[in-house]
């Protein structure tokens, strides 16, 4: 790393005093994170319509550290940042960033997986991932930290029409404003996952300079 | 085990070998048998039908292992770089989506790790060595088709493979699409690979000890004494039984052998067939009854 990446103001932007990462404007970042994250870009989304990219993210140091990390009572941060070969180089290893709205997306899905009483699985590539990504054709929430792709709940795989549905359900009527995306093979459905998100949610710490 | 020798054998033992192959096949009921083989130590070689098409069935899996490593080699993955298992593929018919039935892999381990991540060494060792055709497509998803045959060629063993889809891919099946294979092609590939001429020697030394890790044994491997060691790939479907591999004889260079065999879907004895041909060459190349 070149340079070292402008940390919001001080210790105090964390979000609250136990919370262990610091927040990190995209913008100062080195250029290779710079190229693959696109803090604060814009881009167009499958409608064409354009949106801005997350430019504040957190930073992970570690592996060890995401493994601890809880952001909500039954989610912990290795969950939502697996991610295989086909992320971007700089962003499979450590440190990595992720969008600092990722923390409303697991306050979600800890509600969601009070609402079902078992265990929410998410799947690789299925949390964050980056604009760089392989998968990333469009502007897609995943890169906002704000979707994630469930193959799992409890023992049920969710890789038939009638478990996707039953649990989309559950979500909706769970999280009010979420999005599930319809069963099906076509592009804009998902047949072996459920796919849900809160859209493209760009969250700005407070004490950030920007 | 009878004596070795490494004379290049005469014409007259080589006529009495194709005779004999001759013989198999036409005891057999088989609709085709092909046979190539290299014996790195005379340096003969024996090529019997061995440019007819055939189905590739799993040999396949031996040029995507090639296309793996050679990611590997460029530096584009690592061997123990991640890859999302994921039970999703596209059919090269018009990317109708279809799946890998589980009960299609010899065992559940690639399977048991869907929505998870496996290693591409782990994957590339489950295709090989357990035929798993998730693993098959799940490495062919994160290479190409295109990347592997960009590879064959520059290595100069493009000829004989014709690397088309993924496997299972039933819809392109049933329009005619498949890979093919013919037992010369998958012979140039497993020179090279035995020869340790696959981007390094440390590199085909780790493809080499894939193949040797075989569990299926039906074929080549049957009928040889127990010091021998194969490395091998085998291949079936309805109508197809292949089996490919290097033979690995004490105190002697390593041979390597193709048999590439086509039945009608009711036919049998393929195993056996394969098993009976593999033994004769053996026979031949180690001065046995193959010259009666």
């Amino acid at each position: 790393m070149s340079s070292s990446p402008v940390f919001a103001a001080n210790a105090e932007v964390n979000e609250s005093p136990t919370f262990p990462l610091r927040v990190v404007d995209g913008l100062t970042l080195p250029p290779e994170y710079r190229k693959a994250l696109r803090p604060g870009e814009e881009w167009k989304d499958t409608a064409g319509r354009m949106r801005q990219l997350p430019r504040y993210f957190y930073e992970i140091p570690s592996w060890d550290s995401a493994m601890k990390i809880e952001l909500a009572r039954n989610f912990l941060l290795w969950e939502f940042i697996q991610v295989d070969v086909r992320e971007a180089p700089p962003l499979r290893t450590f440190p990595r960033y992720v969008p600092c709205a990722i923390t409303l997306l697991a306050v979600s899905l800890d509600r969601f997986r009070e609402a079902v009483g078992t265990l929410v699985h998410i799947s690789a590539n299925g949390g964050y991932r980056s604009p760089s990504h392989r998968f990333s054709k469009n502007a897609t929430p995943h890169a906002w930290g704000t979707a994630a792709n469930i193959y799992r709940i409890g023992d049920t795989y969710l890789d038939t029409r009638s478990a996707i549905e039953r649990f989309s359900l559950i979500a909706r009527e769970t999280l009010p404003g979420i999005w599930t995306r319809p069963y099906g093979a076509p592009t804009g459905y998902a047949e072996d996952h459920l796919h849900l998100d809160l859209g493209y949610v760009l969250s700005v710490p407070r004490d950030v300079k920007s | 085990m009878p004596p070795l020798k490494t004379e290049t054998p005469p014409a007259s033992r080589e006529r009495a070998l194709r005779t004999r192959i001759e013989n198999i096949e036409s005891e057999s009921g088989a609709k085709a048998i092909a046979v190539a083989l290299h014996d790195a130590e005379t340096g003969f070689e024996l090529h019997y039908k061995a440019d007819r098409w055939f189905h590739a069935a799993s040999t396949i899996k031996v040029p995507i292992l090639l296309g793996a490593f050679a990611a590997i080699d460029r530096g584009e993955l690592l061997p123990h770089s991640r890859v999302h298992v994921r039970n999703r593929f596209l059919s090269v018919v018009e990317n109708v989506p279809f799946r890998v039935e589980s009960g299609r892999d010899a065992n559940s381990a690639v399977h048991n790790a869907i929505g998870k991540m496996m290693r591409v060494d782990e994957l590339a060792y489950h295709m090989i060595t357990t035929s798993s055709n998730l693993a098959t497509n799940l490495l062919l998803g994160v290479i190409g088709p295109d990347a592997v045959n960009r590879t064959l060629k520059e290595l100069d063993v493009d000829e004989g493979i014709d690397l088309k889809r993924g496997v299972e891919d039933e819809l392109a099946f049933e329009k005619g699409i498949n890979n093919l294979v013919t037992a010369d092609g998958l012979l140039r590939i497993l020179v090279l690979l035995s020869e340790g001429k696959a981007f390094s020697p440390a590199l085909s030394r780790r493809m080499m000890d894939i193949l040797h890790g075989q569990e299926f044994n039906q074929g080549i491997p049957a009928r040889l004494p127990k010091g021998a060691r194969v490395a091998h790939k085998t291949g079936e479907i309805s109508t197809i039984a292949h089996d490919a591999g290097v033979v690995y004889l004490p105190k002697r260079k390593p041979y390597v052998l193709v048999i590439l065999t086509e039945w009608d879907p009711e036919g049998s004895g393929r195993s056996r067939t394969i098993a009976a041909i593999s033994h004769t060459i053996y026979e031949f190349l180690t001065q046995g009854p193959a010259d009666e």
